[in-house]
């Protein structure tokens, strides 16, 4: 490959730079871009240590990512310079210590990362059994709604049988002769919860696959029908927040939107009993 | 840069050789894998701008959400009335977007096409171990393709579950308009896919296991043959679980039974009758396959990319045999992570954490894959020739989109990120561009053994540029809507407050797509131009090593002349003395030039 | 398989040993066709084991015609041993009826799976009915698919060993019946499985 090619009119050399210059913006643009504050605004206690985990993460693979692009720009420029070939082969000695050292490497940032950081914010989301003083609240989601239920001041819900239910006048499938129901506070789309005390959140869905999103509680799980996965989390900032819909679900999945409203304590209260009043 | 005489095999005018054979036998209905791998390829090229078109019609949507594309409302009436697309359209749009570029793009160009033209030139055999069952697994395949497009044109209009087809969104007629006829033939399509890509990868396996040319051991195999032998069993194991949950599906959709629908389903306000299935059960089949699936089609693009590197660093690859073993371990692994796509499913928190861990000693074969293909360039003379920039594409894409897996498996970040644009952006850079770049790179590459002629050098440069920089910069960008709660398979982002931000971060996307696709405009007119009137082509342009570059281009029937080569040495002896250059082909005897390895 | 075989010997005209080697790849290639079949099956194992233990699962009584049944696809391989007994000893007549016996069963075994079929329909207990009778039809359905490729590869071993085609010389058609052999005995172990799988889980 000594003859001049037809087409390679610029200096290789030159256009080496050039090309190791794309990657190191790729490298340099990508960090100086990621580097900004993205996550919605936290609003819940285990919410904290998925933050931490996702931080964890964005600064350690953001580091790799930014020496990987820089590297490999390196070689380029370097290279692209080159009359001859530097070193042929590296010994297979090198090449194993190379390997090996930079797979444990990332083990131990990926593994690491996992076990120090995420699983006990797994094993406290999950596995953590809800205080007695913890608002249950049923979410049945539906194309293209959701559909809220309190049990009322008795503590429990109502009977629902999937025969009765009607879209209009019975959505949840309410069966009015037990008494459990009587209390039971209903409303669509909106749910409101007091700041600082447990929430359970038990799902259901009545036709097909919805997820339950809070995006600025780090809250998501998929409604399945025939399931009931419970949801367990402490809102610890008062204000109005959007509940989205994460699992395509059909036409309307782009705007089944709730409304999570945290509020003080007293002012769930009243809420409550307002509800309970204008649904008797 | 002719490629000395003597070099070169010498092989019998075969086509002289074969006068029974019509011109419809010859490149129609041909067993010649050469012939079968440039009819994948195109008919891949082809579902890619479909494809293409797919994607350009989802950023137009998301970009302009309320504008009216008249001009589109004539062309498409009932998808876009009034140049405003329709939801049940977008869905449909989506779906066969993600359907047609993972299966019948990648699939066919890289996977079928390529496998098919390299694999018996690289390991010195006249052909595949079943010509005929080759030729059928084209023909399924082309139909296949056809019907999935007609499923367009059914009642209903196509898929509208996205590729992933959860039931019961997938499974109930009335869920969804794409849940009509048009998730049947989706269905049917895929089972024609999946019966000719079996047939396909049967070939490949029994191909590479037992028609090695005399001396082409496992251990002298290109990196891009272990790829592709890697990806075929890979193929082989996974996809029975997909046919499973497909028939399965059908009989839900059709029979009336319920392996996926449980019991007191309501759906359009009507009780269904279906009693006790289970939903999760599809995830569980349609993920055993969906995850080896990615590195069915990684896998490849990464062997080839492995094969570049050395030839325009004119140096061996680094750690040969290490890349081996990645390729093996990534691929047993990818049996047994499929969970990862289920954190938040309602899937036992404890298959959460096992999967978490699992998913994440993944890194460790992929990392030092991709920091031995970086080593690669140490010390190397980097000749920056198209395929080569391809090359170094795909270990830039590799190497960011790679990132965004320890996030995603990571279970507890999951949580936030599963079924954001992140996940979107994640596997748009990894089974969307380290793929699409490595077939990029493969075309340039190997279009002139194909064709016999070179495509055009300075074309294909600004068609990296215009591919390689927008592909980059949006898909890294969704990483970031992701972070923001942007959720995928939304019609649009106009209904949260939290999404409004979005907004002009999506518009960008958008531009940035159409110039990506404007982009690949100068890969089809070089193409074009190429076939027709590029510089004609020598047996080995760039001076490699690897057995196709010792026959002609392009090669005849039967590949090598009257007798196989005889297999010397490893596939990277670069940066030898020898009287034709710097490289020694696998045929050339020890004699000649010492074995290095 | 009947044409690549014949297409491609054709074309190249081999030598014997390379015939040899072909039968070899054809050997080979049908061990990864059975793996892929093992791993479908599998996957249907892991759903009726995750549908197993659903609530509603309530067990259907399975027609007794398949006891006969499967004594009908044993009775299948037997003589398939049979005609590879009878063409080893060159008694090529023998070897050939032995042949069609066995495609006979083969087919009789579907008949009965039919006859089955139509036991249940009779009672009233199609594939909706419960979940073990879905699973009833549909995995005597794939399997059935299964059976009708293979009674398609026997006839091909059928037809070369009655014209002689396949039998100019004693080794290749030993391979040429140890390719029929393996995938039918190989659909009959997984009927066994399958009969067992379906009585008893």
């Amino acid at each position: 490959m000594n003859k001049p090619e037809p087409n390679a009119r610029r200096s290789p050399a030159f256009e080496a730079a050039l090309v190791a210059l794309l990657f190191v913006t790729a490298g340099v643009g990508g960090v100086a871009y990621g580097a900004r504050s993205w996550m919605p605004e936290l609003a819940s206690r285990h919410g904290a240590g998925i933050d931490a985990m996702l931080h964890y993460l964005l600064v350690t693979v953001g580091a790799l990512f930014l020496a990987g692009h820089l590297v490999l720009g390196y070689f380029i420029w370097r290279g692209g310079g080159r009359r001859q070939i530097g070193l042929r082969m590296a010994s297979h000695k090198t090449e194993l210590v190379l390997s090996i050292a930079l797979g444990l490497g990332m083990l131990l940032i990926a593994e690491g990362g996992v076990i120090a950081i995420g699983m006990p914010v797994w094993t406290e989301y999950f596995g953590a059994t809800p205080p007695s003083d913890a608002v249950t609240i049923e979410v049945t989601a539906q194309q293209f709604a959701w559909n809220v239920r309190y049990p009322g001041p008795d503590g429990k819900f109502g009977r629902t049988d999937p025969r009765l239910m009607d879209d209009a006048l019975n959505p949840l499938g309410r069966d009015r002769s037990d008494p459990a129901g009587a209390d039971d506070v209903i409303t669509t789309n909106e749910i409101t919860v007091p700041v600082g005390r447990t929430v359970r959140v038990q799902l259901r869905s009545k036709d097909v696959i919805h997820s339950f999103f809070l995006p600025n509680f780090r809250v998501k799980q998929d409604a399945v029908p025939g399931m009931t996965p419970e949801v367990v989390f402490v809102p610890t900032r008062e204000g109005e927040f959007e509940l989205a819909c994460a699992q395509l679900c059909g036409l309307a999945h782009y705007r089944m939107r709730g409304f999570f409203n945290v509020v003080s304590p007293p002012q769930f209260d009243e809420w409550l009993r307002k509800q309970a009043a204008t649904a008797n | 840069m002719t490629t000395p005489a003597s070099q070169v095999v010498e092989t019998p005018p075969h086509d002289a050789a074969e006068p029974h054979l019509g011109f419809v036998r010859r490149y129609i209905f041909s067993t010649d894998h050469k012939i079968i791998g440039i009819q994948y390829m195109l008919t891949g090229l082809v579902m890619a701008i479909a494809g293409a078109l797919l994607a350009t019609l989802i950023r137009l949507q998301l970009g302009w959400p309320t504008h009216q594309w008249q001009w589109l409302a004539l062309l498409l009436p009932k998808g876009m009335p009034g140049g405003v697309m329709t939801p049940e359209f977008y869905l449909a749009v989506v779906t066969m977007h993600g359907t047609i570029m993972v299966f019948f793009f990648i699939s066919y160009v890289l996977v079928s096409g390529f496998g098919n033209f390299l694999v018996p030139l690289q390991i010195g055999a006249r052909d595949m171990a079943f010509p005929f069952l080759n030729m059928l697994s084209y023909w399924i395949a082309l139909l296949s393709a056809l019907v999935m497009l007609a499923s367009f044109f059914v009642e209903g209009g196509a898929a509208a579950a996205g590729w992933t087809a959860y039931p019961p969104l997938s499974a109930v007629w009335s869920a969804v308009p794409g849940s009509q006829l048009g998730q049947t033939v989706w269905l049917l399509s895929m089972a024609l896919f999946i019966v000719s890509f079996t047939m396909s990868s049967l070939n490949f396996v029994a191909t590479v296991f037992s028609l090695r040319a005399p001396g082409m051991s496992m251990w002298r195999m290109s990196l891009t043959v272990w790829s592709y032998f890697i990806s075929s069993i890979l193929g082989l194991l996974a996809f029975p679980a997909l046919t499973a949950a497909a028939v399965m599906l059908l009989l839900d959709r059709h029979l009336g039974t319920s392996f996926f629908l449980p019991s007191g389903l309501v759906v359009a306000n009507r009780l269904l009758p279906n009693q006790g299935g289970s939903p999760l059960l599809w995830q569980h089949l349609f993920w055993f396959l969906g995850h080896p699936e990615v590195y069915v089609l990684i896998l490849p693009a990464l062997g080839v990319a492995c094969d570049i590197l050395p030839t325009f660093t004119r140096k061996p690859i680094f750690g040969y045999r290490i890349q081996v073993w990645c390729l093996i371990a990534v691929g047993v692994l990818s049996m047994i992570v499929w969970g990862h796509h289920m954190f938040v499913s309602g899937m036992s928190p404890f298959s959460g954490e096992y999967f978490s861990l699992v998913t994440l000693t993944i890194t460790v074969p992929m990392t030092i894959f991709g920091v031995n293909m970086l080593a690669s360039l140490s010390g190397g003379r980097l000749l920056l020739r198209t395929p080569m920039l391809f090359a170094l594409g795909v270990i830039a894409l590799f190497g960011s989109g790679g990132f965004g897996g320890l996030f995603l498996g990571n279970a507890t970040a999951n949580m936030q990120l599963h079924d954001t644009y992140f996940v979107v952006g994640h596997f748009h850079l990894m089974i969307g561009g380290v793929t699409m770049l490595g077939t990029f790179g493969a075309i340039y590459f190997w279009f002139p053994k194909m064709f016999g002629r070179m495509m055009s050098e300075r074309l294909g440069k600004v068609h990296f540029w215009f591919t390689f920089v927008p592909f980059f910069t949006l898909f890294f960008m969704q990483h970031f809507l992701g972070l923001q709660g942007m959720l995928r398979r939304y019609y649009a982002f106009t209904s949260y407050d939290f999404l409004k931000r979005t907004q002009g971060q999506n518009v960008v996307i958008s531009l940035l797509a159409m110039v990506l696709v404007a982009g690949q405009l100068v890969f089809l007119a070089n193409f074009v131009w190429s076939l027709l009137k590029g510089r004609v082509a020598a047996a080995n342009p760039w001076q490699a090593t690897t057995l196709e570059w010792t026959v002609a281009s392009p090669p005849p029937h039967g590949n090598f002349g009257a007798a196989l080569p005889d297999v010397h040495r490893w596939s990277y002896e670069y940066g030898v003395d020898d009287v034709e250059g710097d490289f020694a082909a696998q045929s050339v005897p020890p004699e000649r030039v010492p074995v290095t390895a | 398989m009947d044409n690549v075989i014949a297409f491609d010997t054709a074309r190249v005209g081999r030598a014997d040993d390379e015939i040899d080697r072909h039968e070899d790849v054809v050997r080979l290639g049908l061990w990864i066709f059975l793996a892929t079949v093992t791993m479908l099956f599998a996957a249907f194992t892991s759903a009726y084991i995750v549908r197993r233990s659903g609530t509603d699962w309530r067990p259907i009584a399975l027609p007794s015609v398949l006891w006969l049944n499967t004594l009908v696809l044993a009775a299948s391989s037997l003589a398939l041993e049979v005609a590879r007994w009878s063409g080893t000893g060159s008694r090529w007549r023998a070897a050939s009826v032995a042949f069609a016996a066995a495609i006979a069963l083969g087919f009789a075994f579907l008949g009965g799976q039919v006859l089955a079929w139509r036991q249940l329909m009779a009672v009233g207990l199609y594939a909706p009915a419960s979940p073990h009778s879905s699973f009833f039809y549909m995995l005597t359905a794939v399997h059935g698919l299964h059976v009708i490729a293979a009674l398609a590869v026997l006839a091909w071993g059928a037809v070369r060993t009655w014209t002689g085609a396949g039998r100019r010389d004693l080794r290749q058609w030993t391979g040429l019946v140890g390719i029929c052999r393996t995938f039918w005995h190989f659909l009959g172990g997984v009927w066994i499985y399958l009969f067992v799988l379906l009585s008893i889980y």
